[in-house]
């Protein structure tokens, strides 16, 4: 089953047409979450209660459109108004980075002073760092993502670098010769 | 014409860097950068962060949330319709009601009765967290 053959198998109640898309897009979704809330437990609220208010919001989805963009706005709602509700940020355990694998190619010590450096910036600019490096967004599907102009996109992904840098250049990672000051 | 300095070219460089065309042309960022040691620096060290995060991999989750979501289904949709309508509703209800008392005759309750539509309105808004004049992404999603 395609996308758009179960969005109109969903419109005409057919709901376990839904499970198709929670299914296909729940562990895309998920990391988008926790790249903005940076933690497991705020990020599967979010995404549940995102799919669910894209469930709502059916009857109204434009077909011409891809599901995947359109849910992403819902789900960046859901988001920010968790994080805004919430007093203070749950930190996720340092034992094991939740938002980056660790892999065989990249050296773990590396990859979790990246994890903790992007844990500190603000969900923002982690969210726009995050699209763009680890999703490979171009600025024009950054610029659709996040409804502001490219202008807008070029200086606070420049701005969100520096931040992160300053960041890692703080953590135990100062042995790289590209992040060093 | 964007205004040559070291943090425009910094910026545009590592856009260019990004596969974005920036207002400042190739050929600038290349004389400023062979010309300005500091943002050399700058722009490698940045480039050197944007190859660090690009060896990265997102970590992949294998939870399924479709149990949870599937229980909610059924009222989804209806819930969904009466909680969206409902502050309207009051609203109007309470509207209708204010028009009613001041239809009362040879009443005068002041100034701050007259101006109770508006509060009304106002609270209203302020309690949705939604402002009516905005155009944002929440609203053009609900008017999808």
């Amino acid at each position: 089953m395609d996308d758009s053959s179960a969005i109109q198998r969903c419109r005409s109640g057919d709901k376990e047409a839904f499970r198709h898309l929670v299914e296909s897009y729940q562990a895309e979704a998920i990391g988008h979450a926790i790249s903005i809330l940076g933690n497991t437990e705020d990020a599967l609220d979010a995404v549940q209660e995102a799919f669910i208010d894209a469930y709502q919001a059916l009857p109204r989805f434009d077909p011409a459109r891809r599901f995947y963009p359109w849910f992403y706005i819902i789900l960046r709602h859901r988001c920010y108004k968790l994080a805004a509700g919430r007093k203070k940020r749950e930190m996720s355990s340092t034992d094991e980075p939740v938002m980056l694998e660790l892999t065989t190619s990249n050296r773990p010590e590396e990859t979790m002073s990246l994890e903790q450096a992007l844990l500190e910036l603000k969900d923002e600019d982690r969210e726009l760092i995050t699209l763009r490096h680890l999703d490979g967004l171009s600025y024009e599907e950054l610029a659709e993502r996040l409804d502001v102009p490219m202008g807008t996109i070029m200086s606070r992904l420049h701005n969100a670098r520096k931040r992160l840098r300053e960041k890692l250049t703080r953590h135990s990672f100062t042995n790289s010769p590209g992040v060093k000051q | 014409m964007t205004e040559l300095n070291c943090e425009s070219v910094c910026m545009a460089a590592m856009a260019l860097a990004d596969g974005y065309e920036p207002e400042i042309s190739r050929d600038q960022i290349e004389a400023h950068l062979a010309n300005c040691p500091a943002c050399r620096e700058e722009v490698g060290q940045l480039r050197s962060l944007a190859t660090l995060l690009g060896k990265q991999q997102r970590r992949q989750s294998v939870e399924s949330i479709w149990p949870a979501i599937k229980t909610r289904l059924p009222q989804a949709r209806e819930q969904g319709k009466s909680s969206t309508m409902f502050p309207f509703i009051f609203l109007g209800v309470l509207l209708a009601g204010y028009k009613l008392v001041e239809l009362a005759p040879d009443r005068d309750f002041g100034l701050l009765f007259k101006l109770a539509p508006i509060i009304f309105i106002v609270a209203a808004f302020s309690l949705l967290k939604q402002n009516p004049f905005e155009i944002n992404s929440e609203l053009k999603l609900e008017g999808e």
